[in-house]
């Protein structure tokens, strides 16, 4: 039944549809009484607009509050759309890092989860990373998104994954409790186990966090071994400044490539950078219309011009979920995004300082 | 850089890294204290840090003799020579103009620089414990002996700001074959780059000492990655450190001065005004207390009309001796000094310290406060210009308001007391008669000998 209703939003990322009939459509399936969620159906009832009328464009997503703290508690089978039916291909419930507050979950469904994969991968190809290598991934696993999707991207790519076991929420919290040496430790335990795995297998792609990455390229070994084998490094999660990229690319690990993702559970995706000549510039254009951003400025709520930084506002929109005007952690230059994409561009993008009254503890993720 | 343009250009300070000179895109704009861009500081990030330690490590020393001569010839070419494009002068301007430091204390840094070079060696033998050799070949070991060895390989340095002279420490290291980086404090940045960039000029490697100008977030790492660490900072990173045996945290200094009765005040006022007012009174050798035995009223009068003669100038005017500050900052120290000084007698400063130079700066005047007794907290409030409280003192009051002192001068017949003093261990110095608080000398420990936490003995026989 998922097939029969609004065929649009089924489009491959690729083939850009229309983003406001898809927005239109993507309205009509959460706010079904047949076919949306229990928990936007509910939403639906206390909203001061009609999702069905008054959403016609992109840009009408900003009517929508921002619902992700009221992820942190609601029962997860109600994210579930009821169009998916009485036995929906649900791949997990993933939740944020927990980096400002208590956890928020969201659902993957197969095919929005097949979806993004899909193009993730597309755009590898794109920066020319190679297929069929094996690839080793030090990434948040457990309850976070990236620690199930990336391994099955090495798979989806003919090669095998090798996946180490890394709790952000740990690292954090030890950091916050001023244990600082202690989370250097944990970091050094991640370390040792991707040392094991280098030493003894064929990995030509490390997926990596920035802190441990920059971690590992203090150790001889572990930069060496790189060298060695690996192909491209990808990058995945927070930010890495200029400076840092610069001496990975140049001097660490010269002539391998070095990709920029960036994502989180929150967007059920992560945006590879912008294929570019320039090696200082680190530009992140979303899949729109399934996902679009607005860079504004975070007390009045306004775009910021072209060239200006804000706080990066996401759109999720899906068949699988729906997730409009949620405020992200994290800050960015805003840039015009390519023909065809729907909102803003992101560059230089870094950690806000303080979130909802929370200072935000950055640490091995 | 031409020394009174209005419009030059602005210096540039790269980080100095172990492939040479490295510019970030991650630039600090150093101001100067009218608040007009100056200097250019290459920030470096973590890895850029882990990197440098990690090559500091690989490298080895250069041999005794090539070290000594580079160190000495270094040591010349930072008093009088061009080094990375300013000469001397430009580079005494740029303190002056960034720090807000008065002429007088580039000057004197200068001075002490060719007295140190010349003999890092020889001062670091000092330390050397009378039962260890320096070289295992030495014929003492045959019989067995202590061999004086490094405690480490890398030893890092956040460089202070408030005084140029303060580099003469670290280099102590080098002499004895330690690789250095040094992190430069953002208010004055100039001499550790000059000082590292006339090392490299005179013979060290890239790999040897290195220069890691840091953001407060990525400074830890430079301490993180090196064996041992000398840390600048106020009571709170002396706190934090002080439970780490491989940091030495360098407090504030809390100079003092002890006259007693069977001592004429009058004969050392000229010492006692200068171990308040050298170094623009912002070292941690400057005085910050003075105790005298009897009425202290005289003695703070006397006090302050010798420190109300000196010129409120800018501070790179060659006869300027007092510190200049942003207006704001200014203001904000004389509030403080206002609020810390209620319960005494002001002779000197008392309806303020701040004077406008009319250019968005202000000269910080010195100030004169008599405490009513010897136990005022006051007396440990060491500000960062010519501020001196002047405290009643008495044989029965003891040696308690006299701790937690950097030097000490005494000036008293009494031996007992001076064994006492002597005696006491949060006392770091005690200088005997008409001695400033400032006295320095080669060969002759600071705050303890550095020697001591740099290197230990190492039992040998054979």
């Amino acid at each position: 039944m998922v097939d029969d209703i609004d065929r649009v939003l089924d489009t491959p990322i690729g083939d850009r549809p229309d983003p406001d009939e898809f927005v239109r459509a993507a309205m009509r399936w959460h706010f079904g009484p047949g076919t949306g969620s229990p928990f936007w159906l509910a939403r639906a009832r206390t909203l001061d607009f009609d999702p069905l009328t008054d959403v016609k464009v992109v840009d009408d997503l900003a009517l929508f509050p921002n619902v992700c703290d009221e992820l942190r508690d609601v029962r997860a089978e109600d994210l579930v759309p009821r169009g998916y039916g009485e036995h929906p291909d649900v791949c997990g419930f993933f939740e944020s890092g927990g980096t400002t507050g208590r956890p928020k979950r969201v659902v993957v469904l197969r095919d929005w989860f097949l979806r993004s994969q899909e193009w993730i991968s597309t755009n590898l190809d794109a920066h020319g990373v190679p297929r069929g290598v094996n690839w080793l991934t030090l990434l948040p696993s457990g309850p976070h998104m990236a620690g199930y999707a990336y391994p099955r991207l090495a798979r989806d790519r003919g090669g095998h994954g090798f996946s180490i076991d890394m709790d952000p929420r740990w690292a954090r919290r030890l950091v916050s409790a001023g244990r600082a040496e202690d989370a250097r430790d944990y970091s050094g335990h991640l370390l040792e186990q991707a040392r094991d795995l280098l030493r003894s297998q064929d990995v030509g792609l490390l997926a990596i966090t920035p802190p441990l990455l920059e971690r590992l390229a203090a150790d001889d070994e572990l930069t060496d071994l790189v060298r060695a084998k690996v192909k491209a490094v990808i990058w995945v999660g927070t930010h890495m400044d200029a400076d840092t990229r610069d001496l990975l690319g140049g001097e660490v690990f010269p002539g391998v490539r070095l990709i920029g993702c960036f994502g989180s559970t929150m967007m059920m995706h992560s945006c590879a950078q912008r294929v570019t000549e320039d090696a200082g510039e680190v530009v992140f254009d979303p899949p729109s219309p399934y996902i679009t951003f607005r860079v504004v400025d975070p007390d009045s709520g306004r775009p910021v011009a072209h060239g200006g930084r804000g706080q990066v506002v996401v759109n999720h929109v899906s068949r699988s979920f729906l997730l409009p005007n949620n405020l992200d952690r994290d800050e960015a230059t805003r840039v015009p995004g390519p023909r065809g994409q729907v909102g803003d561009s992101l560059a230089d993008v870094a950690p806000v300082q303080v979130f909802d009254g929370e200072a935000v503890v950055e640490g091995v993720y | 850089m031409g020394g009174t343009s209005g419009t030059r250009d602005v210096v540039r300070l790269d980080a100095l890294g172990p492939a040479g000179a490295y510019r970030s895109r991650n630039v600090q704009t150093v101001n100067d204290i009218r608040g007009e861009p100056f200097a250019e500081l290459s920030l470096v990030p973590p890895l850029f840090v882990a990197r440098t330690m990690s090559a500091l490590r690989r490298a080895d020393p250069l041999p005794l003799e090539q070290r000594l001569d580079a160190i000495a010839r270094a040591g010349r070419a930072f008093a009088t020579e061009t080094v990375g494009g300013l000469s001397a002068e430009d580079y005494q301007h740029a303190v002056c103009r960034v720090s807000g430091l008065p002429w007088v204390t580039t000057e004197r840094a200068i001075e002490a620089t060719v007295r140190y070079t010349e003999h890092a060696y020889l001062s670091a033998q000092q330390a050397r414990p009378t039962g260890a050799v320096d070289d295992w070949r030495d014929p003492r070991t045959r019989s067995g002996s202590g061999v004086w060895v490094r405690r480490g390989d890398v030893f890092a340095v956040h460089a202070p700001g408030n005084t140029p002279s303060a580099h003469t420490l670290w280099l102590q290291s080098l002499a004895l074959g330690y690789r250095v980086a040094v992190r430069p404090s953002s208010r004055e940045p100039f001499s550790p780059h000059r000082w590292i960039t006339a090392l490299r000029d005179a013979g060290f490697g890239a790999d040897q000492v290195a220069l890691l100008p840091t953001d407060h977030a990525t400074a830890d790492e430079v301490v993180r990655g090196a064996d041992l660490a000398m840390v600048y900072g106020d009571d709170e990173v002396v706190r934090k450190y002080s439970s780490m045996a491989t940091v030495l945290p360098q407090g504030p200094g809390r100079s003092k001065i002890l006259i007693t009765k069977d001592a004429d005040w009058t004969s050392c006022l000229d010492t006692v005004v200068s171990s308040v007012s050298a170094h623009g009174g912002a070292a941690c050798i400057n005085t910050t207390a003075v105790f005298v035995e009897g009425d202290p009223a005289p003695l703070a009068q006397a006090i302050a009309e010798r420190l109300a003669a000196l010129p409120s100038l800018p501070p790179q005017d060659p006869k300027a001796v007092l510190p200049v500050k942003p207006l704001d900052v200014a203001r904000r120290i004389e509030r403080h000094l206002l609020a810390t000084a209620v319960g005494t007698v002001p002779w000197l400063g008392g309806d303020g310290i701040v004077d406008d130079l009319g250019d968005g700066t202000a000269v910080l005047r010195p100030a004169v406060h008599q405490v009513p007794g010897p136990d005022a907290r006051q007396t440990g409030v060491e500000l960062p210009f010519p501020c001196v409280w002047v405290a009643p003192w008495s044989p029965e009051v003891g040696v308690g308001p006299l701790r937690d002192t950097l030097a000490l001068t005494v000036v008293t017949d009494d031996e007992t007391l001076v064994d006492r003093l002597v005696g006491e261990p949060s006392i770091a110095n005690v200088y005997l008669g008409d001695r400033p608080t400032h006295w320095l000398a080669p060969g002759v420990p600071h705050d303890d000998y550095l020697e001591s936490f740099l290197m230990r003995t190492k039992a040998c026989v054979r």
